[in-house]
């Protein structure tokens, strides 16, 4: 046992933590305009390839503890900023991992180094009509064409859909799971313009429509395992709503502990009286139980991972549902001035709903452990 | 970072539950019912190993590191061990005999810990008063110097193992113009004249503890049953806290596993309108709420224990944090397990009402939760 990070992890910590503050501090990063976020993007991706960060996960990285080491730099980067964080997360951890996990050699070959070197951006298209997609069969579907893959189908709520240059696209061939690898531009593939969103205004996020869109078969993957691939795209999509939570409740955290510290009434900083101070206290004693809790999944997923989907939902559940707890608290706390738009704490408490609904929603998770525990779970 | 127990570890937890399931659990719901400590169990958990469990084995103990120690208390908790026992343990071997342990000289260890490790004695501490109960620093009790001899005089509250202990340490002020600082600690066996208590308090929840008043009235007590010196009494109970939030916790983690395994069994069993009520996605978010809420307690309990058995210094934040969680969010979840069992779990038999009403300590006993909240925020 062991409650400590490493040094070399705090000092990774440390560094990207000054690279993306100082980069957030420069630059709008909560922007509506999908060129602007597609700038954003590729310039941290390439800011952060200068340090080990991105390869976190993807890549055996020595003295780093894989996805724990991952765990405290998410918490890292999304307090710096909530939109960049997804953005880049979706295209390393998600598009990333279905490359190094389930790529052949060639498709590694050609993408990986790239995504990691900050180079390209990836997408992944899932969701369709609900994001129940247990229950609900994947609709996209592809048929082979001699060497081409023809997928009929479309997508939404994609994370980087109008800036990728690469989407990994959950689908059907021959009456299995499949990814489809489509590179932007290819006939056939069109892309929504940027969602308006309550939160995480910076990601540009889209639909994506599949008409008669032909790709080599080389771009064609098969996961391992047919049965487990969209439990685990989506295993992978809450380990980073647990991270992004980390960062949404440390921003807001921070915020409202330093203004009670620093705004009086009365006479007193606001923190010396106890609906404020106690308040802190209550959101301290969430955002330290998420924290254990996200280690400790993040840690299990490499080391016991028996039973990592429901140990995830359950962090799932009380990260996500305890940052828009903190955040709100956090909004009280800072008064008027924190329910004027664009200060770090609105933008935690618009973005902490996010948390529940994607990925597994809250909803389907508890149901999901619930049958895990009742031996129920398929 | 790693949260792996070692195997050693796994299996002494399992080793627990076994015993504690097959020597202990079958008496608890007679027990509870009549208010009344179980002397056989309490016997059995010295005989056992677990009452002395951290002493070195001069002292009678097993040497076991604090990691180890915790899980116990987590194993008494999950086998479905109440509350009450579990809260008796704790102030005998923690509360009481650590405080001997930790501050006591040489012939203070040797009389009294082998006796406390096997318990032949129980003991108990004595802090809390009628009237200075958060407010620890406000207590009247005092020990006043005469002939070589202290001359206690006051009254304590609320002190679990009061009515049955043979040893306690008391909390009195040697020096009543001082607030923290002129508190000491003293040791005072049953029969000394001059010390009694009080009559079992009927309480909601951890019956079969007993629970008392102890009078002091002109008790005299040899000068050596001081602990330490003068004025350090504060500072030792303040140890006892780093027990208290790991320790003295586990329990109410280990129970919260009880509860969740008794409500899947109880759902898979349990038909109503032609289904197992386990298929109601009502009943799977309660199963979902006991289970969350038994993982995040885990962690903080067992960081406060990792960080004693690292030999640091005690994070007071922490540790509040820690009992802040297990006293406040607890609440919810006990709740729905009562609601799982339906009206079964409005009643004895079924073990749900009781272990509610145990956890409900949780956010008063060993300082409540304003007071965590108010270590927190002047922490911060
Ligand atoms: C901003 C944003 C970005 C996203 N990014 C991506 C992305 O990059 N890639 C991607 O693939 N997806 C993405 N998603 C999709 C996301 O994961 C969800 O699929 C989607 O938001 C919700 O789908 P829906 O509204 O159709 O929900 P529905 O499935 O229709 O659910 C509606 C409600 O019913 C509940 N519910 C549904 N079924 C059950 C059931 N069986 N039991 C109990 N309750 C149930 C749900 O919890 C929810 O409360 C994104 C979503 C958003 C909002
Ligand atoms: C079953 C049981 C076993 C116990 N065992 C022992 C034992 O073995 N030894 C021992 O010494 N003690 C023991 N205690 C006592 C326990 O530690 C005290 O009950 C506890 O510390 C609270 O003190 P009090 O009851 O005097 O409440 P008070 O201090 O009077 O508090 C009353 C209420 O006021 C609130 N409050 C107090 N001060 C503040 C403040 N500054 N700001 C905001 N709110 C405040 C409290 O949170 C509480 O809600 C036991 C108690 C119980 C119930």
């Amino acid at each position: 046992m062991n409650y400590d990070f490493s040094d070399k992890e705090f000092n990774l910590f440390v560094e990207i933590h000054t690279l993306m503050g100082t980069f957030a501090k420069e630059n709008d990063l909560e922007t509506k305009d999908a060129e602007k976020s597609e700038k954003n993007t590729r310039r941290a991706l390439a800011l952060l390839s200068r340090t080990p960060y991105l390869t976190l996960g993807i890549e055996k990285a020595d003295n780093y503890n894989g996805l724990l080491t991952l765990m405290g730099g998410m918490e890292t980067i999304a307090a710096a900023s909530p939109s960049l964080f997804l953005s880049i997360e979706t295209s390393t951890r998600i598009f990333g991992r279905i490359l190094s996990a389930w790529g052949s050699a060639s498709q590694k070959e050609k993408l990986l180094p790239a995504l990691l070197n900050g180079q390209i951006i990836g997408a992944v298209g899932l969701s369709e009509d609900a994001m129940n997609v247990d229950n609900d069969p994947l609709m996209t579907t592809a048929v082979m064409d001699g060497d081409s893959a023809i997928i009929s189908g479309h997508k939404q709520y994609v994370v980087n859909g109008p800036v990728a240059d690469w989407l990994a696209v959950a689908g059907r061939l021959d009456g299995k799971n499949a990814i489809f690898l489509v590179e932007k531009g290819t006939q056939g593939l069109s892309i929504g313009g940027k969602a308006a969103t309550l939160g995480y205004e910076g990601v540009a996020i889209s639909n994506l429509m599949f008409e008669n869109c032909a790709i080599a078969s080389s771009q064609v993957i098969f996961p391992e395992n047919d049965k487990t691939m969209l439990t685990t795209l989506k295993l992978w999509e809450n380990q980073i709503l647990i991270g992004a939570s980390l960062g949404l409740m440390k921003r807001a955290f921070e915020s409202a502990k330093v203004y009670a510290k620093k705004h009086k009434t009365g006479g007193k900083p606001i923190i010396a009286y106890q609906e404020v101070g106690f308040k802190l206290a209550q959101m301290l004693t969430l955002f330290q139980a998420s924290q254990l809790f996200a280690y400790k999944v993040a840690w299990a997923a490499d080391a016991e991972p028996k039973d990592i989907e429901s140990l995830t939902l359950c962090a799932k559940v009380f990260c996500t549902e305890a940052a828009e707890q903190v955040a709100g608290d956090a909004m009280k706390i800072l008064g008027g001035s924190g329910f004027l738009s664009g200060n770090p704490v609105e933008e935690a408490f618009r973005c902490a709903k996010y948390g529940q609904i994607a990925g597994t929603s809250t909803e389907i998770s508890r149901v999901k452990i619930g049958d895990s525990a009742l031996g129920l779970m398929k | 970072m790693d949260f792996a127990f070692t195997k050693e570890q796994l299996m002494f937890k399992k080793e627990i539950i076994r015993f504690a399931k097959k020597e202990i659990v079958p008496r608890i719901q007679e027990h509870d019912l009549k208010k009344q400590f179980d002397f056989e169990s309490f016997k059995k958990l010295g005989e056992f190993g677990i009452l002395g469990l951290h002493f070195p084995e001069e002292y009678g103990g097993s040497g076991a590191d604090v990691i180890t120690t915790v899980m116990a208390g987590e194993a008494l908790g999950e086998a479905g061990v109440d509350g009450g026992l579990t809260l008796a343990y704790g102030a005998h071997t923690f509360l009481c005999a650590d405080t001997i342990f930790s501050h006591g000289t040489e012939a203070q260890r040797k009389k009294y810990i082998p006796k406390l490790a096997s318990g032949e004695w129980i003991g108990c501490m004595g802090l809390t008063e009628p009237n200075a109960g958060s407010d620890v620093a406000s207590m009247t009790t005092t020990a006043e110097k005469k002939d070589g001899k202290y001359v206690l005089n006051g009254s304590k509250i609320f002190i679990t193992n009061g009515p049955i202990a043979d040893v306690a340490v008391i909390y009195a002020k040697t020096d009543p113009s001082q607030k923290h600082t002129g508190i000491s600690a003293f040791i005072v066996e049953k029969g000394t004249p001059g010390f009694a208590s009080g009559p079992n308090l009927i309480k909601m929840g951890v019956s079969t503890s007993q629970t008392s008043e102890l009078f002091l009235n002109n008790c005299e007590i040899p000068a050596e049953n001081m602990l330490g010196r003068e004025g350090e009494g504060f500072n030792m109970s303040l140890q006892t806290v780093e027990w208290d939030r790991s320790a003295l916790l586990a329990p109410f983690v280990g129970a919260s596993t009880y509860m969740l395994n008794r409500c899947v069994e109880y759902a898979s069993s349990r038909e109503q309108f032609g289904r197992k009520i386990g298929q109601f996605q009502a009943i799977k978010q309660k199963i979902a709420n006991i289970r969350i809420f038994g993982e995040a307690a885990r962690n903080l309990v067992y960081r406060i224990a990792w960080c004693k058995n690292q030999g640091r210094p005690m994070n007071h934040l922490e540790a509040a944090v820690a009992k802040l969680f297990v006293g406040d969010w607890s609440l919810a979840p006990a709740n729905d397990a009562v609601v799982l069992f339906g009206g079964y779990g409005y009643c004895h038999e079924y073990d749900m009402e009781r272990i509610f009403r145990d956890s409900r300590l949780a956010p008063i006993g060993g300082g409540t939760s304003d007071i965590q909240k108010m270590i927190i925020s002047k922490l911060m």
